[in-house]
C-alpha cells in the first residue's frame, strides 16, 4: 500500500444545464492505495456511482483531476481512456450486462476479443478463468440460461480475464439474494487478497462494506467520513 | 479487435434478427435484380446487334443517302417548316417519300477526293435458280455484293468477274453433292422478271461456296456487284424509267484518316454519309438509352432500399443500447464501433447484391434460353442476355457502397454513444 492507485483532487460532477443544474460530486479529495478494498457506502443518490465512473474512466469530471498510478489523466485522450479501461480495470454491475445470445464464454472473453487476442488464446484463458470460478460446465451454455449468482460469476469472469490491476464493482450483490451474495462476496475478497487486486466497491450492502478495508460514506455528493479496518 | 472478429461480430449480429435483416435485403435484392438483369440484357442485344452488323459490309465503305431523308424523317429535333419545294428532288422520290439517287449523283460522288468507286446499292429479285442438269429451284434474294468481304468460305472465293456467284453451303444439296469444292465452277442459269413481267435470264459461273454467319450473311447466293447490276438491268428492263436508287456505297481510300473530310465534303454536295460503325453506333445508341433508363429505374429501387438500411441499423443502434455501451465500457474504441455497424451494413448490402446478381443471371440466362430456342429460334444468333463478370463485379461493388453510406448514419450514432447513458439505459 505504498503508492495510491487512484488519487482525486476536488472532484465535481454536474449534470444538466441552467435551471435543471445538479451537482452530484461537490469536490471529492481522496487516495486508493494499491492493493486495498474500498467500499463506497451511502444512501441512493448520494453520488457513489458517478464517483466510481469517474474513477474508472467512464466519464469526465467537471472540475477536480484524477491521478492513475502517478499520471494525469486529463492529458489523455478518448483512445487512451478506452485501452487504459480494457487493460487495466475489471467491471461487475449490478444488472451483469451479459449479452444473451452469446455464450458464457464468448461474454466472459469479450474484453480480450476487444484488445485484439486471438480466438485460440481467448478460449484457453477464458476457461481457465471459468474454471478458478467453478464456471467451466456452463462456458458452452447460453447466458440466459444461468441462474443469478452464476451470472455474476460469469460477470466476475469477465471481470479478471485481462488481468486488471483494479477491480470496480456496483452494487455486485443489489440482485443477489443473501447466501448467493455472500458466495460471490467470497470470490471477490479472495481474488482480493490472493491476487493484490484493488478492489472498489459501491455498495448498500452493510455485510459487504464492512469486510472491506476501508469505507467512504457519502452524503450528497460529499465524503462525510472514513472509516478503517474489517470489521466484519 | 481484431478485424477478423469485427467481421464475424458482424456476421453474427446481422443473423440476430433474421426477420428484419431479411426484409432489408429483399429491397436490395430487387435493386440488383433489375440491375443485372437490364445491363445483361443491354450488353447481349449490342453484342448481337454488334456480330450482326459487323458481318455486313466492307469496314472501308460509307453508305451514303440524300441528306434530305434526315432532315424529313426526322432526327428529333430537326422538326421545323418543310423545305423549299423543288419539282427535281420532287420527281426523284419513291412513292413512300424516300429521296432516291441517281446517276448523277454518282457522277458527284465519284468526283468526291479520296473515294476510289462508288456502287449503287440494288436488290434483285431473282424467280429461280437452274443448276446444270437442268432442275430449276425457287429463288428469293440475293446477298447484297456491298457485304462480299464479311463472307466466309468453305471453297473458292467472292464473286468479282461479270458473271460469278457464291452459293451457300446449304445448297450443295441441290447439286447432287457434299463437297463444296465439287461445285466451284459449274454453270447455273438465274431466272426472273422484268417491270412488266416478261421472264428474263443470265447465267453465272459458282467460284465460292458460302458459309452462314449468324448475322444470316452467306445464306443466299451472292452474286459480283457488276452480276447483280446486269440483274436490276434486267428486271428493270421493259419500261423506259430512270435508274434510282435508296443508297450507295463508296469505297473511301485510307477511310480511317480520310473520313471526317470525305464526310463533310459530302455534306456539302447534301449527301448523308455513314461507315458501317455509324450505322451500328445508331442502333446501339438507342438501345443504350433504354438501358440507361432501366439502370435509372434500378437505382431509385436501391435508393429506396438504403433507407431500409438506415432503418434497420437505427433500429438496431436503439436495441442495442445497452451492449454498445457495454463495449465501451469495456474498453472498444469509436471507431471499432463505428466499423462495426458500417460492416453489418455492407454485409447486408453483399446479401442483397449477392442474392440479386444471382437470381437476375438466373432468370437471364433462362429466360435468354427460353427464347432464343422457342419463340424466337428463327432469329439466328440472337443473344438477348449476356453475362458479363466486370459489369457483376461493378453491380456488387456499387450496393455495397450504397450500403456501406447508408449505414454511416446509425454507425456514428452508435460510435458517439456515451457508455454510462447507455449503460443506465432501460
Ligand atoms: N445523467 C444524469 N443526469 C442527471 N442527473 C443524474 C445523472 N446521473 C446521476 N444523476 C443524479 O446524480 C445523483 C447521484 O446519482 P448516483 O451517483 O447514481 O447515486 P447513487 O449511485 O449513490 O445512488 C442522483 O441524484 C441522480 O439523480
Ligand atoms: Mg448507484
Amino acid at each position: 500500500m505504498a503508492s495510491p492507485v487512484l488519487e482525486t483532487h476536488g472532484l465535481v460532477k454536474t449534470y444538466g444545464h441552467g435551471e435543471s443544474e445538479f451537482q452530484a460530486l461537490k469536490g471529492i479529495t481522496t487516495k486508493i492505495w494499491n492493493a486495498e478494498s474500498v467500499a463506497v457506502v451511502g444512501k441512493s443518490g448520494s453520488g457513489k456511482s458517478t464517483l466510481m465512473h469517474l474513477l474508472a474512466l467512464l466519464d469526465a469530471p467537471t472540475q477536480g483531476s484524477i491521478v492513475l498510478s502517478g499520471q494525469m489523466t486529463s492529458q489523455l485522450g478518448a483512445r487512451e481512456f478506452s485501452q487504459l479501461r480494457n487493460e487495466t480495470f475489471g467491471f461487475v454491475f449490478q444488472q451483469f450486462f451479459l449479452n444473451p445470445q452469446q455464450t458464457v464464454l464468448e461474454n466472459v472473453t469479450l474484453p480480450l476479443k476487444i484488445a485484439g487476442v486471438s480466438k485460440t488464446e481467448r478460449n484457453q484463458r477464458g476457461m481457465e478463468t471459468l474454471e478458478q470460478l467453478d464456471m467451466a460446465e456452463k462456458a458452452k451454455n447460453k447466458a440466459t440460461t444461468l441462474s443469478g449468482g452464476q451470472k455474476q460469476r460469469a460477470c466476475i469472469a469477465r471481470a479478471l480475464i485481462n488481468e486488471p490491476t483494479v477491480i470496480f464493482a456496483d452494487e455486485p450483490t443489489g440482485n443477489l439474494d443473501t447466501a448467493t451474495g455472500e458466495i460471490v462476496e467470497d470470490i471477490l475478497f479472495d481474488l482480493h487478497t490472493l491476487r493484490m487486486i484493488t478492489l472498489i466497491v459501491v455498495t448498500h450492502d452493510e455485510d459487504l462494506a464492512a469486510k472491506c478495508q476501508r469505507r467512504l460514506i457519502m452524503q450528497d455528493g460529499q465524503i462525510l467520513r472514513e472509516e478503517h479496518g474489517v470489521t466484519a | 479487435m481484431r478485424t477478423l472478429d469485427l467481421v464475424g461480430t458482424a456476421v453474427s449480429n446481422t443473423s440476430r434478427s433474421k426477420l428484419r435483416t431479411a426484409l432489408t435485403v429483399m429491397a436490395i435484392v430487387i435493386g440488383a435484380f433489375t440491375l443485372t438483369v437490364t445491363a445483361g440484357i443491354g450488353s447481349g442485344v449490342n453484342k448481337y446487334i454488334d456480330t450482326m452488323m459487323a458481318s455486313f459490309g466492307d469496314e472501308d465503305q460509307l453508305y451514303i443517302l440524300d441528306e434530305t431523308n434526315m432532315d424529313q424523317a426526322g432526327a428529333p429535333g430537326s422538326a421545323g417548316a418543310p423545305p423549299e419545294y423543288d419539282p427535281e428532288t420532287a420527281g426523284a422520290s419513291s412513292e413512300f417519300g424516300f429521296i432516291t439517287l441517281d446517276a448523277a449523283d454518282i457522277d458527284v460522288i465519284q468526283d468526291i477526293d479520296g473515294v476510289e468507286s462508288v456502287n449503287p446499292m440494288v436488290s434483285v429479285n431473282g424467280e429461280y435458280l437452274e443448276t446444270p442438269d437442268g432442275t430449276a429451284y425457287a429463288l428469293d434474294q440475293f446477298d447484297a455484293p456491298q457485304n462480299a468481304s464479311g463472307l466466309e468460305f468453305a471453297a473458292g472465293g467472292a464473286p468479282q468477274g461479270n458473271d460469278e456467284i457464291t452459293v451457300p453451303t446449304a445448297w450443295l444439296e441441290i447439286f447432287d453433292t457434299e463437297d463444296p469444292h465439287a461445285v466451284i465452277g459449274q454453270e447455273i442459269e438465274i431466272g426472273l422478271s422484268n417491270a412488266i413481267g416478261e421472264p428474263q435470264s443470265a447465267t453465272a459461273e459458282i467460284v465460292g461456296v458460302t458459309e452462314e454467319a449468324i448475322s444470316g450473311l452467306g445464306g443466299n447466293p451472292m452474286p459480283s456487284i457488276a452480276l447483280n447490276d446486269a440483274l436490276y438491268q434486267l428486271q428493270t428492263s421493259g419500261m423506259d424509267i430512270d435508274d434510282q436508287y435508296m443508297a450507295v456505297t463508296a469505297v473511301v481510300t485510307d477511310l480511317e484518316g480520310n473520313e471526317d473530310a470525305v464526310k463533310a465534303d459530302l455534306e456539302d454536295q447534301g449527301y448523308l454519309a455513314m461507315t458501317v460503325e455509324d450505322q451500328i453506333g445508331a442502333i446501339q445508341g438507342i438501345i443504350n438509352m433504354v438501358t440507361y433508363i432501366l439502370i435509372g429505374f434500378a437505382l431509385i429501387a436501391l435508393l429506396a432500399a438504403s433507407f431500409g438500411i438506415v432503418n434497420t441499423l437505427l433500429m438496431s443502434v436503439q436495441e442495442r443500447t445497452r451492449e454498445i455501451g457495454l463495449m465501451k465500457a469495456l474498453g472498444m474504441s469509436g471507431g471499432r464501433v463505428f466499423a462495426l455497424f458500417s460492416l453489418e451494413a455492407a454485409i447486408i448490402g453483399l446479401l442483397g447484391s449477392g442474392i440479386g446478381i444471382g437470381l437476375g443471371v438466373i432468370t437471364g440466362v433462362a429466360g435468354n434460353q427460353f427464347l432464343t430456342s422457342g419463340p424466337l429460334s428463327d432469329v439466328a444468333g440472337l443473344t438477348l442476355f449476356e453475362v458479363e463478370p466486370a459489369a457483376l463485379g461493378l453491380i456488387g461493388l456499387l450496393i455495397v457502397a450504397i450500403a456501406f453510406v447508408s449505414g454511416t448514419l446509425p454507425a456514428s450514432r452508435a460510435a458517439r454513444k456515451d457508455p454510462i447513458t447507455a449503460l443506465r439505459h432501460e
